[in-house]
């Protein structure tokens, strides 16, 4: 549905995408992580043509992102924290204005996502509070059924209340559609995304499935005989190693219920007991984040 | 979808446009108002202000139109929609056309029926500026907010390009005096309006390549880029050289040959020339000659082959003196000459060729032989038409001269002759006072220009021009006596000849050996 390859984004001198290359299967909900300035908004601006970048293609729906036309963005949906709307008109007004662009909008549809994201017709967008606007902004990219739909921190600055209507939402209609989501935080798209790619400072870390992630990040706990301290050389795949007393902790990357006995055992002497505990897509994301941080991702 | 997105944006800018229009309408107002002989000083003070801030609005409105869909920046919702660009570039440019330029076709519509001009003739002055401004104004600013995101960016960018604008012309100027006013010869001249086709050429080509740039391929910086490139071709412009704009003019004579037998030659035997009232002629001319930074040379000519009830102009006069050894002394710009032949019998008025020579070329070289060369380039008016109406009270409507009235001014010393004229207006005509029943008439006032355009181009206030002259019967000194007194005002006509270009045309004037301190003037 999307392929990015060997994407690169200079801004003067400042290098905001360094080789990016990604595939977003049909039909899944791809999150695009990373910490802010990472790269996401500038990934998603070079998508839909907004910005053009400075090597590298990328396709969205088997079209060259430079060469979109409005066949293409008439089964695109696109919701972004920042995005200009016309301000003096009301969201009626929009929502009139745009019907006719759209040859598969569906008008009972449209006044469904109004009546459930509980939208202010009459009101003037410039009016409208953030959260509103965001629900607007969904209310406009949804009632044309898009094959896909590209969210740029779609929750950034919400309350939970707005973000929980505007997830439910999202994931009602979404159907068959394919999804690509930024975000910064991975709890925000917990139960949302099926595959995970996490950017940092313009390179993409990692891709891959949800399962496969959440599968492999583990906290392991490792209880020795005597006073406990990290191993030299510490392998790659762990991460966050710490020392309490006679207790080891890390976050293994790797994570393989069947061998990780043998490879703590393999390097550290004296071990009394090993458990291991699944981690919140948050925890995960604040482990590659530190990671990426510190080089060492 | 054209019409789907001009209804968005007539929702969302009606008060701005109404505003502007309502500009227009107010200006259009005061200046009919105002009449023919602005009495009234509050609605001349309005009548300057009004236009130039609906001028100015109409500026704003541009950009904001443009602005609605801005070009550069990322967060824009159109972006993202599925928008023709082509249908919202045609959309864009109907929005100004229809927005801006409409209520100003209004406007001089108004202002041409409610002053009595016929519907043709208001319609196709106010069609003609509208082609004007869109070249003038529209394209150049629509292009030029296509490059900028809001009204800030556009008021920096647009700041910064006056100073660049400003700098540029103040070196040109600069560089013109220092070439004694032969660098920029087209401009301001009678061949100005090739000049500014050429310009408005080079508008449309610049609009056409940044809009289709921004709107098709949003190259923000490129079009930046072309936007300063385009302008300052634009400023260069100026330097057109002055023979091939002519040659131009010279193909369009309507009258090719008319002026054939017309011939200049230097006429010693005038003598020199002496100022018709006493003073040193340093002290007619301008401030640079009262500082004594040009000496005032007049060479005497006889000008023959103007027949009679024709007028013969200057457009340019470019003067070369040279050494006997074929070094260039001076090469600047002459005074400009009118040879009128008004008249059955017209007298033989004495002719002098002005020339301004630096001072301290003229100390240097004054007393050396030299050969000075005169490059005239000449038109010929033929009389065209000749109306004539009261002195005094008088409200005429003249097909090739407009519409007149005359009143005497409160001095009691002239009579005031005020014309208006949908389009462009008369460039040449001659008025004078007239006692209907003897035929006695007062010196006739000139008014002729060089100005062959064939459209008005003048901005503001409107599609109409305005003139007028004072018709002189009584010198308050006493000094002069005039043979149309005021007290033959009853019985008398002002009347107006009209003339029209026949033909334009070169001559040059060579005389072989000079000396400069033989003919400044006494």
């Amino acid at each position: 549905m999307i392929r990015a390859e060997n994407l690169w984004k200079k801004f003067g001198r400042f290098e905001a995408l360094r080789g990016l290359s990604f595939d977003v299967p049909e039909g899944s909900a791809f999150a695009l992580i990373g910490a802010n300035g990472a790269g996401k908004t500038t990934t998603i601006k070079v998508l839909m043509n907004i910005v053009e970048p400075t090597r590298g293609s990328a396709t969205l729906l088997n079209v060259d992102s430079r060469k979109i036309s409005q066949r293409e963005l008439a089964r695109i949906g696109y919701v972004s924290e920042n995005q200009d709307m016309p301000a003096r008109l009301t969201v009626e007004e929009y929502v009139v204005f745009l019907r006719p662009f759209y040859p598969t909008w569906d008008r009972e549809l449209e006044a469904s996502i109004a009546l459930q994201l509980r939208l202010p017709l009459e009101r003037k967008i410039g009016d409208l509070s953030h959260g509103m606007r965001m629900k607007m902004a969904l209310m406009c990219a949804l009632p044309y059924r898009p094959k896909l739909l590209i969210l740029d921190e779609p929750f950034s600055g919400l309350d939970p209340l707005v973000r929980d209507e505007f997830m439910e939402g999202l994931l009602e209609q979404a159907g068959e559609m394919t999804i690509l989501i930024s975000s910064h935080e991975l709890g925000e798209i917990d139960g949302v995304a099926t595959h995970v790619a996490f950017l940092d400072e313009g390179k993409l870390l990692f891709q891959e499935s949800m399962s496969d992630l959440t599968g492999r990040f583990r906290e392991v706990r490792v209880t020795l005989e005597a006073q406990a301290a990290p191993p030299k050389p510490a392998p790659k795949e762990w991460m966050q190693i710490r020392t309490i007393g006679n207790v080891l902790t890390f976050v293994d990357t790797r994570f393989d219920e069947n061998g990780l006995g043998e490879r703590v055992r393999s390097r550290i002497a004296g071990v009394r007991g090993i458990d291991s505990q699944p981690m919140a897509l948050r925890s995960i994301f604040t482990t590659l984040a530190r990671a990426a941080r510190d080089g060492g991702a | 979808m054209v019409w789907h997105i001009f209804k968005k944006d007539w929702k969302l800018l009606w008060v701005f446009v109404i505003t502007v229009a309502s500009l227009h309408w107010i200006s259009a107002f005061i200046i009919f108002k105002l009449g023919l002989f602005g009495e009234s000083t509050m609605l001349e003070m309005l009548a300057e202000a009004v236009p130039i801030l609906s001028f100015f609005a109409s500026m704003f409105l541009i950009a904001a139109i443009v602005h609605v869909e801005a070009i550069p920046g990322v967060r824009q919702d159109w972006l993202v929609r599925p928008i023709r660009r082509g249908n919202l570039l045609l959309e864009k440019f109907l929005f100004v056309v229809l927005m801006v330029e409409g209520p100003i076709f209004a406007a001089n519509l108004f202002q041409g029926l409610a002053n009595g001009f016929s519907l043709r003739s208001t319609l196709l002055s106010a069609t003609s500026y509208m082609i004007f401004l869109l070249f003038f104004l529209i394209l150049p600013l629509f292009a030029f907010a296509s490059v900028t995101q809001n009204m800030t960016e556009a008021f920096i960018f647009g700041c910064a390009c006056a100073f660049i604008i400003g700098a540029f012309l103040t070196l040109g100027e600069y560089m013109n005096g220092s070439a004694h006013g032969t660098l920029i010869a087209v401009t301001h001249s009678g061949v100005g309006w090739i000049g500014e086709v050429f310009r408005f050429a080079l508008v449309a080509i610049a609009a056409g390549t940044i809009l289709g740039l921004q709107y098709f391929r949003r190259k923000t910086a490129t079009a930046r880029f072309l936007v300063i490139a385009f302008g300052l071709l634009l400023l260069t412009s100026q330097f057109l050289p002055w023979k091939s704009a002519f040659a131009i003019e010279e193909r369009l004579s309507p009258k090719p040959a008319a002026g054939a037998t017309t011939v200049i030659r230097f006429d010693p035997a005038r003598g020199k020339f002496k100022s018709p009232s006493g003073l040193a002629p340093s002290s007619e001319n301008d401030q640079r000659n009262r500082r004594g930074e040009n000496a005032l040379v007049f060479l005497p000519l006889q000008v023959t082959g103007v027949r009679n009830d024709a007028i013969l102009l200057t457009d340019r006069v470019e003067v070369h003196v040279t050494g006997q050894d074929g070094r260039v002394v001076y090469h600047g710009i002459g005074d400009s000459l009118e040879v009128a032949r008004e008249g059955r019998n017209p007298a033989e008025e004495p002719v002098y060729q002005q020339i301004a020579v630096p001072m301290s070329v003229y100390h240097r070289a004054k007393d050396q032989a030299l050969q000075v060369r005169v490059d005239y380039s000449l038109t010929l008016f033929g009389l065209a038409e000749s109306y004539s109406m009261p002195a005094v009270d008088g409200d005429e409507r003249m097909p090739e001269w407009g519409w007149c009235q005359t009143k005497m001014n409160e001095a009691g010393t002239a009579v005031e002759l005020h014309c208006i004229e949908p389009g462009k207006g008369p460039i040449c005509g001659t008025a004078f006072l007239e006692n209907a029943s003897t035929g006695a008439r007062n010196p006739a006032r000139s008014t002729c220009q060089s100005d062959y355009s064939p459209y008005g181009y003048n901005p503001l206030p409107d599609s109409f021009v305005r003139f007028g002259t004072n018709l002189q019967f009584r010198d308050a000194s006493g000094l002069a006596k005039f043979p149309v007194d005021g007290v033959q005002l009853p019985q008398s006509r002002v009347v107006i000849r009209v003339y029209e270009p026949e033909d334009h045309f070169t001559r040059s004037l060579v005389i072989p050996q000079i000396k400069l301190g033989d003919w400044e003037a006494q």
